[in-house]
């Protein structure tokens, strides 16, 4: 089937930042350089094609970008200084819009105000939100006592509200916002695709692929260079931590253990990896900082800010100091809501969910590509006769 | 006559090129047992600095007359040896080569056969040195003044240096004005420079130069003549006729282009918008690229080897529209900016200075290359009903594995070069070959490239290949250095070995005229006898063999010395017997 060039994809793509892909001559230096290119999927240079060419559908329903941990090496190499990881990263960026059905992705990823304007609002409203609360609850949300006194706690009660249905209406409303993008991700790549014809027992086969890529981020390791791998796996569990220090804080109501120990320790992973690389984007140091997206940038901004008005809150707390460690706690949250609203269901945050999930896909595509190959090999040796 | 000579025999084992075939040895074992052998040694490289002193020193203390080097062919160190028994003060004509490498070495693998060959050929060469004749080179006049056919480029070059030089110079174009191809062309690649600007100032100084003489609607009628004394006929305005002397012809008739609509699928004729390279300069030129009904296309898709590089039409690469493609697409970037661009190519070829860059620069301001196989080229079809854009290329393209189809408003066909299509007709004019695409042959297409088989003409720019600007312009030059350089010498040496007519044996019966490939017999109706002009005689024999009356002798290669050489041959089969 003949696929029609696009030739306004490519300008589409340059505000997801592939500003470099057109000067790629297809020499397959990058895809010969890049450490995690493997067969079925050898990358960077088709997708470069992909791009250049406007194949739109074609790139909808790629993986390779996924499978691309930006250690930059094929961007050092390459002659043309097409930034082929650059344009990975831009593709990755493309494909969270693509897959996102609400558009509200794309109107993120190709306006920076747009992004901006949202956190802002949904930061002013969360803050709100909390100050309201605090104030309804006693000032108190339970952790730190002493800040807005004198407010009337029954009628909060009486609302039947609290913080926890605010977060579980928040959570519902993520992972369905996810859940649903995931599947035209699994439709784009693999359920469309009347080529493979996946079987459901490969599906179960390599289902435990998802966590397993999830925690571990092993193919990053695979990377040349560890460092960035190291960064990333900090920031990752940083935010792993402060999600079990949150389901402690929200459903077990247990504060100490949680609060204590591991919530410094997430706010320490968190700071210590956002300034890292953040430095390393305003600075340019390495070919994965060389180019930011607005995304980039403005996600790093939000770690940092919820890694440092969290810590900041602990501290507050420890040495007594409640008001100071409520009015925190709100700037935190404030911080920690659009993060979840925002930067998780669409944009930057996003790849957290599709990364292990191309990951899984991937493996069952090579699965079945292989076990064809393999049927068609065995096919081509003539079978011996029997005297 | 024999038994007086005194021959040395120069034995050689090329490195191991001669010595690991033939047995050296064994062949200065048998010479040196031949009649009139005086000497005869084997050496490593008789080429070589030692290897010539020896012969010369060995002239002196034997006292020899006569040499045989066996070696490789005389085509590669006949003109050595020549010079080296001549510094040993022996005329250069007493030499006779042996080729055991070519004729021997390199192509039998069997070591006693070679080796017997080797003592054939050998002993064929000793037996007919002794019947060589002692020649002294001839010198004929040369005439400074120059013709130069054909005034685009490279006639204008040559001819402006010609004139600078202060050499009187014809310059002949067939068209009513100067400039032939480059003429037509806007920028040239890969720096766009105008081709107006390059052109107008030659021109002007070409016009103005009292030295140089513009012949325009002007053809070459006739040629005769040889180096540095030629006689042409110039034909203008299809009546009058001028008669003029040169001593050189440089041809400078350039090329023409490929006929697009030749190839069915690219809908050259059919569609309107589907325009070659010359109707795209014509319209940067004016400014404006535009379609047929005036509107600026969107979507422009350049077709490259159009003609070219396929097995269906031409084989050979035109060279230049690889890059002439890049200004395209930088041309119509500029005239529409807005304007997607797809450049189809087989091989992107940027092989000249600037080229590489210029390619990068292209690929920055967001042209699409995209491959195809020259055996599978792209088609063109009419857009579906409702398409906003006018027609659909579609490609096979190789390096995503795709079918893709373009959108296109404009397709531009980069038409290949070819020969003129008079172009055998000025060959035989001149006197030089074609190849079989139909390009002028140069006498050596590494170390001779201007040259050609008949001495004093000479070829530059695309009349003998596809060419730019820059390759065009060298060539025009150099012939001119080469011509020059015969002007300061005043006088022309030619070859002493030439064909001979006996004017007693002669019977007029003209054979020999029209089997004369370098026309050089003349015939004279009063004395009803034919004469060779003995510069103009290459020697190839062939009115030797033709003559029915045996009238003909080749210097250097007569009867007798050749069969001497054949009883030499037979002197050894005879000597194993
Ligand atoms: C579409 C196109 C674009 C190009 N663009 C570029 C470019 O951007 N940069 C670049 O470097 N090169 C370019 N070239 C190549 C360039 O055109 C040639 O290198 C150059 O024109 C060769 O000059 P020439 O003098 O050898 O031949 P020509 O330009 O062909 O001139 C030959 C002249 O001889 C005359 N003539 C022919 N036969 C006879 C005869 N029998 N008697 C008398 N006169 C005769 C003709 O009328 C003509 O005037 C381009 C070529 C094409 C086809
Ligand atoms: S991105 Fe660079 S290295 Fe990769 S194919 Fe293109 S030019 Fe070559
Ligand atoms: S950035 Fe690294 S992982 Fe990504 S394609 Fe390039 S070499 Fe491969
Ligand atoms: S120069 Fe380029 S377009 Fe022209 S024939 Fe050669 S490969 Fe084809
Ligand atoms: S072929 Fe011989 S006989 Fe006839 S014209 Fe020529 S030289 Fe004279
Ligand atoms: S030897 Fe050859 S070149 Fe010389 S006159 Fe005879 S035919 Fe012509």
């Amino acid at each position: 089937m003949a696929v029609r060039a696009n030739p306004n994809l490519l300008k589409q793509l340059k505000r997801y930042g592939a500003d470099d892909v057109t000067k790629c001559f297809h020499c397959g230096t990058c895809s010969a350089t890049c450490p995690l290119s493997q067969e079925p999927f050898l990358f960077p240079r088709k997708s470069m094609r992909y791009l250049q060419m406007g194949l739109g559908d074609r790139l909808k329903g790629n993986l390779e970008p996924w499978l691309c941990y930006y250690c930059g090496d094929c961007s050092d190499q390459c002659p043309r200084e097409a930034q082929p990881g650059e344009t990975m990263m831009s593709m990755r960026r493309w494909l969270t819009a693509k897959y996102d059905f609400t558009g509200l992705s794309m109107l993120f990823y190709e306006s920076r105000t747009a992004e901006v304007a949202a956190i802002i609002v949904v930061g002013i409203l969360s803050g709100i939100g909390f100050y309201l609360l605090g104030a309804l609850s006693g000032g108190d949300f339970g952790s730190y006592p002493g800040f807005i006194p004198g407010h009337n706690a029954e009628y909060l009660t009486e609302l039947g509200w609290d913080v926890k249905s605010v977060v579980l209406v928040m959570a519902v409303f993520v992972l369905g916002l996810l859940g649903i993008n995931v599947l035209r991700m699994w439709w784009f790549t693999t359920g469309s695709r009347k080529d493979l014809n996946v079987p459901f027992d490969i599906y179960m086969k390599h289902i435990l692929l998802c966590p397993w890529h999830f925690f571990t981020q092993k193919r990053y390791s695979e990377c040349d260079k560890k460092k960035p791998w190291v960064v990333h796996i900090i920031l990752m569990l940083g935010f792993v931590a402060l999600f079990a220090v949150f389901l402690a804080h929200m459903i077990w109501q247990d504060d100490t253990h949680a609060h204590t120990y591991l919530g410094p320790l997430a706010g320490v992973m968190l700071v210590g990896a956002s300034s890292f690389a953040l430095s390393g984007r305003l600075n340019k140091t390495e070919a994965h900082y060389k180019y930011s997206h607005h995304s980039d940038m403005n996600f790093l901004y939000m770690c940092l800010f919820v890694g440092l008005t969290g810590l900041a809150q602990h501290i507050a707390g420890r040495i007594g100091c409640g008001a100071f460690a409520n009015f925190m706690y709100i700037l935190h949250m404030m911080g920690a809501v659009p993060m979840l609203l925002i930067q998780l269901p669409f944009t930057k945050w996003a790849h957290l969910v599709y990364r292990p999930h191309a990951m899984y896909f991937a493996a069952i595509q090579a699965d079945v590509i292989a076990g064809r190959e393999g049927a068609k090999g065995a096919s081509a040796v003539p079978h011996k006769q029997s005297a | 006559m024999t038994t007086e000579c005194k021959i040395g025999v120069y034995v050689c084992s090329c490195g191991t090129n001669i010595g690991k075939m033939v047995d050296c040895d064994a062949v200065t074992g048998y010479t040196k047992n031949l009649p009139g052998v005086a000497v005869c040694k084997s050496y490593k490289y008789m080429c070589s600095n030692p290897g010539q002193e020896m012969i010369v020193k060995d002239i002196q203390r034997y006292g020899l007359d006569r040499v045989v080097v066996a070696a490789c062919s005389p085509r590669m160190h006949e003109p050595t040896f020549r010079a080296a028994i001549s510094h040993g003060g022996l005329n250069p004509y007493y030499l006779e080569m042996a080729n055991i490498r070519e004729q021997c070495s390199w192509v039998h693998d069997d070591h006693q056969q070679a080796t017997d060959k080797a003592k054939a050929l050998t002993c064929a060469a000793v037996k007919r040195v002794p019947f060589h004749e002692p020649f002294d080179m001839q010198s004929v006049p040369m005439n400074s003044a120059s013709l130069v056919i054909g005034g685009g480029v490279a006639g204008l070059t040559a001819a402006l240096e010609l004139a600078d030089a202060n050499q009187p110079v014809y310059l002949v174009e067939k068209d009513g004005k100067l400039g032939g191809n480059l003429a037509r062309i806007d920028l040239t690649s890969p720096y766009l420079d105008s081709a107006k600007d390059l052109l107008a100032e030659r021109i002007c100084r070409v016009t103005k130069n009292p030295k140089i003489t513009v012949m325009l609607n002007s053809e070459v009628e006739s040629i005769s003549g040889y180096v540095g004394n030629f006689k042409a006929q110039i034909k203008s305005n299809g009546e009058a006729v001028t008669d003029i002397e040169i001593g050189s012809i440089i041809v400078c008739t350039g090329f023409r282009e490929f006929d697009a609509s030749k190839v069915g699928e690219y809908g050259y004729g059919r569609f309107p918008n589907v325009v070659t390279s010359f109707d795209l300069e014509k319209m940067l030129k004016e400014g404006r690229v535009v379609m047929k009904d005036g509107k600026t296309p969107k979507y422009v898709t350049i077709i490259n080897c159009v003609g070219s590089r396929s097995g269906k039409y031409n084989r050979y690469c035109s060279r230049v529209c690889c890059m002439t493609a890049l200004k395209y697409a930088n041309g119509i970037k500029s005239a529409a900016p807005d304007a997607f661009i797809t450049n189809l190519y087989t091989d992107m070829n940027a092989f000249g200075k600037g080229c590489e860059d210029f390619y990068r620069r292209s690929a920055e301001r967001d042209t699409i290359f995209m491959m195809f196989d020259k055996h599978a080229p792209p088609t063109v079809s009419a857009a579906g009903k409702g398409e906003h854009f006018n027609m659909l290329v579609k490609v096979n393209e190789i390096l995503s594995g795709e079918e893709v189809e373009i959108p296109a408003d404009m397709v531009v066909l980069m038409v290949g070069m070819e020969a003129r299509e008079d172009s055998m007709n000025v060959a035989r004019l001149v006197n030089i070959s074609r190849d079989k695409d139909g390009w002028f042959i140069e006498s050596h297409p590494k170390l001779d490239p201007v040259a050609t088989s008949t001495d004093g003409v000479f070829i530059a720019g695309a009349c003998a290949s596809p060419k730019d600007i820059p390759d065009t312009v060298a060539q025009a030059r150099a012939t001119t250095a080469r011509i020059l350089a015969k002007i300061c010498q005043g006088e022309i040496w030619v070859e002493p070995v030439y064909a001979e007519i006996n004017e007693d044996l002669c019977s007029g019966c003209r054979v020999c005229n029209e089997l004369c490939p370098y026309s050089a017999i003349d015939y004279d109706p009063v004395k009803k006898r034919s004469a060779i002009i003995s510069v103009m005689c290459k020697s190839c024999g062939g009115c030797v063999a033709g003559c029915p009356s045996g009238a003909i002798k080749a210097r250097h290669f007569t009867d007798k010395q050749i069969f001497e050489q054949i009883e030499g041959v037979l002197e050894w089969a005879s000597s194993r017997a």
